[in-house]
């Protein structure tokens, strides 16, 4: 499927703001489910830009603004063909313990350890014995439970959560939004031991909810011995497929900030956020 | 005992960070300002003191005048209802709502000091800490009890021997440059206010001119620049108004006067921004030299057809301006705003 | 009566100065003697003497615990510690060994993580280490060095072999008192440097320079260092101001600096001064809030990119901690062979490891005999003496190390040497460490001696500034004695 994908961020700030230093991960990768055939980043106030990979791969944009501005914005617009959903390879049976000695368990460590927004609590530890209850099967089988029990536990509510929210507390609250699905999900995951990450990025979405918000989207993707990461999204209870558009991955949202950064001046006096996801050539 | 093998200093070693620069500047003028806030506010309460039979209405418009000179009237009205001896006294003293009271500008200049406290000498530093702790003991009704001029005392003394010591200690780098500069500034600034304490007062009645409440009350001008004895060597006679004001504008040998500090502030100047040319570059030289030509050219008939008044205002402004330049040029970093994050 | 003449017990410990049957070892004898002509009361005025010139010249560092933050002068004692020209060449050796495995390590760790994938070291030790830097993965750092300047502790066992207790690669500190105690002892009794020959430490201030120039990325000519530090309230603020001023640099805090265009400039009352190299004493977490902890206000935002832009360099670089870690500590026997196909010359203290199973079994059942320590804290803190320690104390040790047992490691408690202290009215066994500081520029340095730290309280092991310790002269001698 061919996507376009419009993200516009806009800072306005109460006064004068300057000294500003910020890191963007507004670049959809590629991999063996996309491939991003354009990409352009607009600023304004205009400034230089550099780039770099991180750790996970990711497309990082580096840039500062040092004169005094009022407002910033960052337009970001990709064109990315996703593998059509008949092309992707099915998904294996491997049972749990094969993942548990297979070699490469040990490289993605940090994937299933505390992180920054999922320590491993005992709340997540027990939610995960209730959501597999039934036993432990195969690893993407038990992906997949986990997913639908995080589906029907958590509500998607826009308001009771922030952008500081961790997994215990979103599931406290049984509440969230896409963000804090994943993180619970990713905590469920992890305390099974399965190896899970996060993923940002964007989906299309003709039937969008009245108070869904159009906004980046976040998921999740486990690690099967003998297909890699396989993803899914809690919060429609499906796997990501050809309408999903992925920005970057890491253990959790601390990793993949679409926009972060720092500057001198007076307090942000307001964020507006666009998103538009349209398919077609 | 074999010598410290020093190395040759790196060339930046040399410069001044904008923030040292900064603080020396500002813990130099500070310590004048507090200085001369004691010193004005004991020959004021000794005026009145001498003149008792003043009514309250007097002591009031005494008070006002002071505080009208200082530019605090409209704080002082909206944190005290009179203006009398002890009211004044509190705001101009120990009231820390009050951002150039004494004890403001002790505590500014202290934390000042200690952001630089490896540049200054430990006598420095220990004599102005002593000043803050000996202001922190005190409150107002102990002050009053004991009896304010030993109070007043204090302060001076420890202000002067802080610049003493600072004269004695400190090394003739650019940092002296700024500490000088910043004080220089402050006093010059505080001379034109003094003297236009007399403005806001009303002028006496025809009988009164000259009479004894008329002289006192500018005897009390130069009692607050100290220039008292100064003034009686230069003039021998009488006290006269337009000859205190001369005094205090063009004297060109009394450390507090307009012209002298204004000369010492074009040089320093000259130095820290590197001014080395016959025309000003710079915003703030160009000011300097005007208000210099000024005070070389005018005589005290000029500034009283233009106005005493507006002419120690236009001074303020210059001075204002030349102040804010210099610290927008060479003084700026982001001390006061921490940095904001913002994240999406 | 001179302070060598009253009884003195080795006890059972290995002593620096005594045998154990009382005789002066060989390197001492003159010390010895020397002592032994001087009566109390003079020793003692000696003693006052240097305690007050400290105090005038602010040899201080200050205490985090307490309240207001107090500057304490580290408490110094005037006997030194003596280390023969034959001993200090295999200790020598040894640093240079390790300090060269674990830049090689470091390396590895930030591009292409072989020594993980060969499994030497568990992949899980590192990714999950709080100082293992992934935003610094495929930088290239100048000279490819991480560890510019390292602070190795050592110690002693009860048969007087040395031993590495941990390697300090961050921001190791001590090395200004190292050089004021040496400046104390000359005062106080410049006829024994006389009698002995000691190596010199005077020039560690140049060395260090020349190792922060050799970084520079322009070439050393007209390269500006910066010592860049955390300012005054920080506990080692006396050394960063020391240091800098003994090699002639600036020292800056972080709102002195801005980066513009990547490129690092120091804002001076003469505008903008580009910055080449910075001697760094801030920990990493705090040095861009752009990509680290955002809410840090000391450090520089942009620092990361112009370091990444090759227009910067940082001393030690970032990311270095991961190697200091106390739980890679127990694999760096393993690193040196893997890098350098040799047996470590210093050996390591045996280590066991929470995070193995046996290990973790054998940690808790016998908690009470061990020192057991956080993976990650310094200066003494997060620590468990085990036959030192209240049933409670190890109660709650026992708790921490099951809940988390990557975070902890324990060892046998070694008998540290001690050597002869004066402690109020008489000479008295002390515990002691010894921290060599290790400087790499174009050559591996390392200073003769170091800081000898000494935990002044009877019986105690902890010698930390912080939890009351104080420190020693360290002399490494030309000759063997």
């Amino acid at each position: 499927m061919r996507l376009h994908v419009l993200h516009r961020t806009t800072f306005i700030y109460a006064g004068g703001a300057r000294d500003s230093f910020n890191e963007l991960r507004l670049r959809p990768v590629d991999d063996d489910t996309q491939s991003c055939r354009s990409f352009s980043l607009a600023i304004d106030p205009g400034a230089a830009t550099s780039d770099y990979s991180d750790f996970y791969g990711n497309s990082v944009t580096y840039f500062d603004v040092s004169l005094e501005h009022t407002r910033l914005m960052i337009e970001a617009r990709s064109e990315v063909d996703t593998v059509p959903d008949s092309e992707r390879r099915p998904l294996p049976t491997v049972p749990i313990s094969d993942l548990m000695s297979c070699p490469e368990r040990e490289m993605y460590a940090e994937f299933f350890t505390d992180s920054h927004y999922v320590p491993l609590e005992v709340e997540l530890w027990r939610e995960m014995q209730d959501a597999l209850a039934d036993g432990r099967g195969d690893v993407w089988g038990d992906v997949l439970r986990i997913g639908g029990h995080v589906f029907r536990t958590l509500n998607y509510r826009t308001d009771v959560t922030g952008v500081g929210t961790r997994a215990t507390d979103a599931l406290k609250l049984r509440a969230g939004v896409c963000q804090d699905f994943a993180h619970v999900m990713l905590g469920l995951c992890r305390c099974a031991g399965i190896p899970a990450r996060y993923v940002s990025g964007y989906f299309l979405n003709p039937g969008r909810r009245p108070d869904e918000i159009e906004a980046s989207h976040a998921w999740v993707e486990a690690f099967v011995p003998g297909y890699g990461w396989a993803s899914y999204d809690p919060t429609h209870k499906r796997t990501a497929d050809e309408r999903y558009v992925k920005l970057a991955v890491g253990r959790d949202y601390a990793d993949i900030r679409p926009v972060s950064g720092t500057y001198r001046g007076a307090p942000t006096r307001a964020l507006q956020v666009e998103v538009i996801v349209s398919n077609g050539f | 005992m074999p010598p410290l093998k020093i190395p040759p200093a790196r060339p930046q070693a040399t410069v001044m960070l904008s923030r040292v620069a900064h603080s020396l500047y500002w813990m130099s003028r500070y310590i004048e300002r507090a200085e001369n806030i004691a010193r004005l506010l004991e020959v004021n309460l000794q005026f009145l003191l001498d003149f008792q039979g003043i009514d309250d209405a007097g002591v009031k418009e005494h008070w006002g005048s002071i505080l009208a000179s200082s530019g605090d009237d409209e704080l002082f009205s909206t944190l005290y209802e009179t203006a009398d001896s002890r009211t004044v006294t509190e705001f101009l003293a120990l009231d820390l709502r009050n951002p150039s009271s004494i004890l403001s500008c002790v505590f500014t200049a202290r934390e000042n000091a200690r952001m630089i406290r490896d540049q200054i000498s430990v006598e420095m530093w220990e004599t102005i800490n002593e000043l803050y702790l000996f202001l922190k003991a005190h409150n107002t009704a102990e002050i009053w009890a004991a009896g304010p001029y030993e109070f007043f005392r204090d302060i001076k003394r420890n202000s002067h021997l802080f610049q003493g010591l600072t004269d004695s200690t400190y090394p003739r780098n650019e940092g002296w440059e700024f500490i000088q500069f910043g004080k220089l500034l402050e006093r010059a600034d505080k001379t034109t206010r003094i003297l236009d304490v007399k403005y806001h007062i009303l002028l006496p009645n025809a009988t009164d001119v000259g009479g004894a409440i008329d002289t006192a009350q500018w005897q009390a001008v130069l009692r607050s620049a100290s220039a008292l004895e100064a003034y009686r060597r230069f003039y021998v006679r009488e006290i006269l108004a337009w000859k205190v004001a001369e005094f205090l504008v063009f004297s060109d040998s009394f450390p507090r006067s307009l012209h002298y500090c204004a000369v010492q502030i074009d040089d320093f100047l000259r130095r820290i921004l590197d001014e080395t040319g016959a025309r000003p570059r710079s915003e703030a030289a160009r000011a300097s030299r005007r208000l210099l030509a000024d005070l070389q050219s005018l005589t005290i008939n000029d500034v009283l057809d233009q106005g005493l008044h507006e002419f120690l205002l236009e001074a303020q402004k210059s001075l204002d301006r030349i102040g804010d330049e210099v610290v927008q040029t060479t003084m700026f970093y982001p001390a006061e705003t921490d940095t904001e994050q913002q994240q999406q | 009566m001179s302070i060598i003449s009253k009884s003195y017990d080795p006890s059972t410990f290995y002593d620096e100065m005594f045998r154990p049957g009382g005789e002066i070892r060989p390197h001492y004898r003159r010390l010895a003697e020397r002592l032994s002509t001087l009566p109390e009361t003079e020793f003692d005025q000696r003693r006052a003497a240097v305690d007050l010139a400290f105090l005038r010249r602010g040899v201080t560092f200050t205490v985090y615990n307490n309240a207001e933050g107090t500057e304490r002068i580290f408490p110094f004692d005037l006997i030194p510690r003596i280390i023969p020209a034959a001993e200090w060449r295999r200790i020598e050796a040894g640093l240079i060994q390790r300090i060269t495995a674990l830049n090689l390590f470091l390396h590895d760790l930030y591009h292409g993580q072989k020594i993980l994938k060969d499994k030497v070291v568990p992949a899980a030790q590192i990714l999950s280490a709080k100082h293992f830097r992934r935003e610094f993965m495929n930088f290239s750092v100048p000279r490819d060095i991480y560890v510019h300047i390292c602070g190795t502790d050592l110690i002693r066992d009860h048969d007087g072999n040395y031993l590495v207790l941990e390697d300090n690669l961050r921001c190791p500190s001590g090395a200004s008192y190292m050089i004021e105690n040496r400046a104390a002892m000359r005062r106080a009794f410049p006829n024994l440097f006389q009698s002995y020959s000691v190596r010199a430490i005077e020039g560690y201030a140049d060395t260090l320079l020349k190792s922060l120039l050799h970084l520079a990325p322009h070439g050393a000519d007209k390269a500006n260092v910066v010592l860049l530090t955390p300012g005054v309230y920080n506990s080692a603020y006396f050394e960063h101001t020391f240091l800098a001023r003994q090699m002639g640099i600036p020292i800056v805090e972080g709102r002195d600096l801005v980066v513009r265009d990547a490129r690092v400039f120091m804002r001076t009352t003469a505008g903008l001064v580009p910055v080449d190299v910075i001697y760094r004493r801030i920990d990493d977490d705090f040095l861009d809030p752009t990509v680290f902890r955002a809410d840090s206000q000391l450090g520089v935002p942009g620092l990361v990119a112009a370091y990444r832009a090759g227009n910067v360099a940082l001393a030690n670089s970032i990311g270095t901690g991961v190697a200091d870690d106390k739980v890679i500590y127990a694999y760096v026997p393993k690193i040196i062979r893997y890098y350098l196909d040799q047996d470590p010359i210093l050996p390591n203290v045996n280590t066991y490891l929470a995070s193995e199973t046996e290990d973790r079994k054998f940690i808790l059942a016998n908690i009470a005999k061990l020192v057991v320590k956080s993976a990650n804290e310094a200066g003494g803190y997060g620590m468990l003496i085990g036959p030192a320690a209240t049933r409670a104390e190890v109660d709650d040790f026992r708790a921490k190390v099951a809940a988390n047992p990557r975070n902890f490691i324990a060892q046998d408690p070694i008998m540290l040497s001690r050597s002869p202290t004066w402690c109020d009215r008489s000479l008295e066994g002390r515990h002691i460490d010894l921290r060599p500081y290790i400087l790499c520029g174009e050559k591996t340095i390392v200073t003769p001696g170091g800081l000898t730290r000494v935990a002044l309280r009877k019986g105690s092991l902890v010698v930390n500034s912080s939890q009351g310790g104080g420190s020693k002269d360290t002399w490494v001698l030309n000759n063997d004695d």
